[in-house]
């Protein structure tokens, strides 16, 4: 801090901040206008600026800081890694944000199966603390790296192995949170299930401090595929006939020719740039004879609906393929500085008509439209690139609404995986009928009378 | 600038790369944090002392850059930054007074190991000195050993394969002398002759990175007048600092009327482990007698070899091109060991953390040996190995193969 004595002027001498200073050690709690910008945005959006930051180190001081923001009415907004893509950690107005990265408590209890970590353990860490007991945490977001568990539950992340495994929710056997209140629970999966209500809530409800999550045996084989395909439909087309023949492979990850171009960029691992769709595919299991039939059923699919297809031929290389696909979302930057992500799911037998619907849409639109996903279970992420200093925000959110609506049409729900958060907030009212939506906020009134979690998220 | 800074879609896969966040946990100290300081200081909408903390904390240690899908080139963006900003910046006497002398003793070699033997006499003083003081002590070795001059030219032995030129460096000169002794041997073993041009001097980079531009300026102009490209096969380095700062030459010089000039050089440097794995690869490369006993032999990637230059199989191919060596990979290898440049003279307890932390994943494996591509790396490493009690050998590849070559393995 060798300029402090010259420093400007920029600090929020708040209330909330002397009475935050007051009750927390001043490692904890941001105040300089350096310290706050950082706060205000996740991976796609920026928000407002926080009036103050609050680094918790446990339950305790998280409850401190509800407190201290409840009392002067601040709104409150957790955040993890901020590696979100629907902007739910970016606060929409003056808030304290409480941000969960010092929480990285962590225990594994190898007999029960289940890992016990505090909101800001990194997701992939599970994992790597489970392996030496012969477990692991299926969950595997692009962003495993670097997300953490509280915000992979608050937006109820999925990922490649969630096809087969299940998304984060589904690993949930309990959870601390505390409350609008600064009330502390332990909600489990029993009776009215309130642990579930919190997953995927977005901190609208309550902030969830500390889960415990069940842990699974790995599958003792896997065996890894690429195909790539003239035609984008064609790649849908693969998939479905592939599941309908009995495959069940963990990961079905499909990329179009732009994603694919983009992380080649990045990593030059030799994918084929000129094909139209590039197809991702795991399967495993604890039986060798089935994982390589399974395997086999993908490929006669791959080869009859058009494809080339590929064998990992190690270990090696399936890593630096399951890489390039965890690289896409980002690596679109490449393309255009800024993106408007989707994240809608629809019936796997729509997948060929959706596909090529939105590519139609992206073709005769003035902007470069990407698709990617997990495309197993009809969970698509197509991108719309632009750039904010030339485009148009208004013709962006227009197309947006035309792909949203294309996933509706077919039977399809908004979000898949990322939750909605504020950037999609507004399609709510197509995709849920007026009386759900009436539940909704209900249960929002019930557990948030004075509306201080997250607010302007999730519900329109 | 501008550019480099819109490239940063925020995804945050920076931010396990980053030895800062990794250690503090708080976004301003990532590199996608400092992207959005910087930017927010030359939109005008930050005070840059507000952000200076943060940036000062930044290692240049580049592991972002190949975490980073989007591709902002993060490194050249902190370099700029700095050296945009450092005529603004308000140090202290003290501060002002610190830089000046690293500044001027890291390219003097002479004046570098007068300064060492000094230093060696306050060693024993150390704790009772200020942090500021006893940060360099701590990392000097237990005997500062002589000076050593390179030959002009070393011919080479056998049939000549190839011409070189060899930039000496200047600390390694002063601390680790057999660097630069047994890179000569190990390249005139495999015919390869090695001209030291007159003229040269210090690579430049630690004045960019640390935002005195006119003095990097200088420098790096000293070495395109000595080097001629024209006259060597390749121009080689054996710290991987210096080499990255040479390959960053045409950046440093974009726009100016000697870029071309910095480009036909650039494009001729390589760091000595590249060339030999040139060599081997080519079937070229004189084998190694064994080592005298299975060894296993932890490599740790220096972050300019790693990071900076991509520069990651061909140290590990010529250590297991030795019969009876093995190499061990170090838990969390991507993550800088805190030495940095003159980061561990500037931000002394964060470079200690690092450097403990390096040192225990380095430890963790066992090693009998262990071998890193740089200077600082191979100072920062043994000093904080020897702190935690292990008298593991700590060497430059090069001394690894040198050894092999005359069976005293």
């Amino acid at each position: 801090m060798r300029d402090s004595g010259k420093r400007a002027n920029t600090t929020a001498h708040s209330p909330l901040s002397t009475d935050l200073l007051r009750r927390l050690a001043p490692r904890q709690v941001l105040t300089s206008l350096a310290e706050r910008r950082n706060y205000r945005y996740d991976a796609i959006q920026f928000g407002e600026t926080p009036l103050a930051v609050v680094l918790p180190e446990n339950t305790a001081d998280v409850v401190v800081a509800v407190k201290a923001a409840r009392a002067a009415g601040v709104p409150i907004v957790g955040r993890g890694a901020a590696s979100g893509l629907s902007g739910g950690a970016a606060p929409l107005r003056e808030s304290l944000v409480i941000s969960f990265t010092r929480m990285t408590g962590l225990r594994i209890d190898p007999v029960r199966r289940e890992a016990h970590a505090q909101a800001g353990v990194v997701t992939l860490a599970v994992s790597d603390a489970a392996r030496p007991h012969g477990l692991i945490y299926p969950p595997d977001p692009a962003s495993f790296r670097t997300s953490t568990i509280g915000g992979n539950l608050a937006e109820n992340a999925g990922g490649p192995m969630c096809f087969k495994y299940g998304v984060s929710g589904d690993y949930v056997k309990g959870l601390e949170v505390v409350d609008a209140h600064g009330e502390v629970h332990t909600l489990t999966r029993d009776a009215y299930d309130l642990a579930g209500l919190l997953i995927g809530s977005e901190g609208t409800l309550g902030l969830i401090t500390e889960a415990a999550l069940r842990l699974l045996p790995p599958p003792r084989f896997t065996r890894t595929l690429m195909a790539h395909f003239p035609e984008v439909g064609a790649c849908a087309e693969a998939v479905s006939q592939a599941i309908a023949a009995g495959a069940v492979p963990s990961k079905l990850e499909f990329m179009d020719r732009a994603c694919t171009n983009a992380v080649e960029d990045y990593l030059v691992l030799g994918l084929p740039r000129g094909a139209e769709a590039v197809l991702l595919v795991d399967t495993d299991g604890d039986d060798l004879e089935t994982v390589e039939e399974e395997r086999a059923l993908v490929e006669q699919a791959c080869v009859a609906a058009g494809g080339t297809v590929r064998r990992a031929g190690t270990d090696a290389e399936a890593a630096a393929l399951w890489q390039a696909r965890r690289s896409v979302s980002p690596a679109l930057g490449r393309i255009r500085p800024q993106r408007m992500n989707e994240d809608i799911a629809v019936p796997r037998s729509a997948l060929p008509e959706v596909v090529r619907e939105i590519r139609a849409l992206g073709d005769a639109s003035p902007f470069p439209v990407v698709q990617f996903g997990h495309i197993g279970d009809g969970n698509l992420h197509p991108n719309i690139l632009f750039d904010p200093r030339q485009d148009d925000a208004a013709a962006v959110h227009h197309l947006a609404h035309q792909i949203a609506l294309v996933a509706l049409r077919h039977g399809g729900v908004l979000s898949g995986e990322h939750g909605i958060g504020s950037m999609k907030r507004d399609f709510m009212t197509d995709a849920l009928d007026p009386v759900t939506l009436d539940v909704l906020r209900d249960v929002k009134r019930t557990l948030d009378p004075a509306d201080l979690l997250n607010p302007g998220k999730v519900l329109p | 600038m501008a550019h480099a800074v819109d490239a940063c879609v925020h995804c945050g896969f920076c931010l396990p790369a980053c030895p800062t966040y990794t250690l503090l946990g708080d976004e301003m100290d990532s590199p996608r944090g400092r992207i959005v300081l910087m930017k927010e200081v030359l939109e005008g909408t930050l005070p840059l002392a507000d952000a200076a903390p943060h940036l000062d904390r930044c290692l240049g240690c580049q592991g972002c850059v190949t975490a980073c899908p989007s591709g902002v080139p993060y490194g050249e963006l902190i370099t700029a930054f700095r050296g945009w900003s450092e005529p603004q910046r308000q140090r202290s006497a003290l501060d002002r007074g610190k830089r000046w002398a690293i500044l001027r003793a890291l390219p003097a070699p002479r004046l570098f190991s007068l300064a060492a033997r000094v230093g060696q006499f306050a060693k024993p003083l150390a704790p009772a000195l200020p942090a500021a003081l006893r940060a360099p002590l701590d990392l000097l070795p237990e005997r500062v050993p002589a000076l050593h001059s390179s030959p002009k030219v070393t011919r080479a032995r056998g049939q000549q394969r190839g011409r070189v030129a060899f930039l000496v460096g200047c600390a390694q000169q002063a601390l680790a002398p057999n660097f630069n002794a047994a890179t000569l041997r190990v390249l005139a073993q495999n015919g390869i002759e090695v001209v030291v041009p007159d003229g040269q001097g210090c690579c430049g980079a630690a004045a960019l990175h640390t935002g005195a531009r006119a003095e990097a300026l200088s420098l790096v102009r000293a070495n395109l007048s000595a080097f001629d490209p024209g006259e060597y096969d390749a121009i080689l380095s054996n710290a991987a600092g210096c080499g990255a700062g040479l390959k960053e030459y045409p950046a440093v010089l974009h726009g100016e009327p000697d870029e071309p000039q910095a480009r036909a050089f650039a494009a001729k440097v390589m760091d000595v482990s590249e060339y030999l794995f040139q060599l081997l690869q080519a079937g070229d490369l004189a084998p190694p007698l064994p080592a005298s006993r299975p060894l296993q032999v932890a490599y740790h990637d220096a972050c300019h070899l790693a990071h900076a230059q991509g520069v990651r199989a061909a140290p590990r191919a010529l250590l297991r091109f030795i019969p009876g060596v093995s190499v061990l990979e170090v838990p969390e290898g991507d993550l800088c060991c805190g030495s940095a440049g003159t980061y561990n003279l500037e931000q002394p307890e964060l470079a200690s953390q690092l450097g403990a932390r390096k040192a225990s994943h380095i430890l963790s494996v066992q090693p009998d040996l262990i071998a890193s591509g740089n200077i600082g790396c191979h100072t920062q490493i043994q000093s904080h190995v020897r702190r935690a009690r292990s008298r593991v050998p700590v060497m430059h590849t090069v001394e690894v193969l040198d050894l092999a070559y005359r069976g005293e393995l």
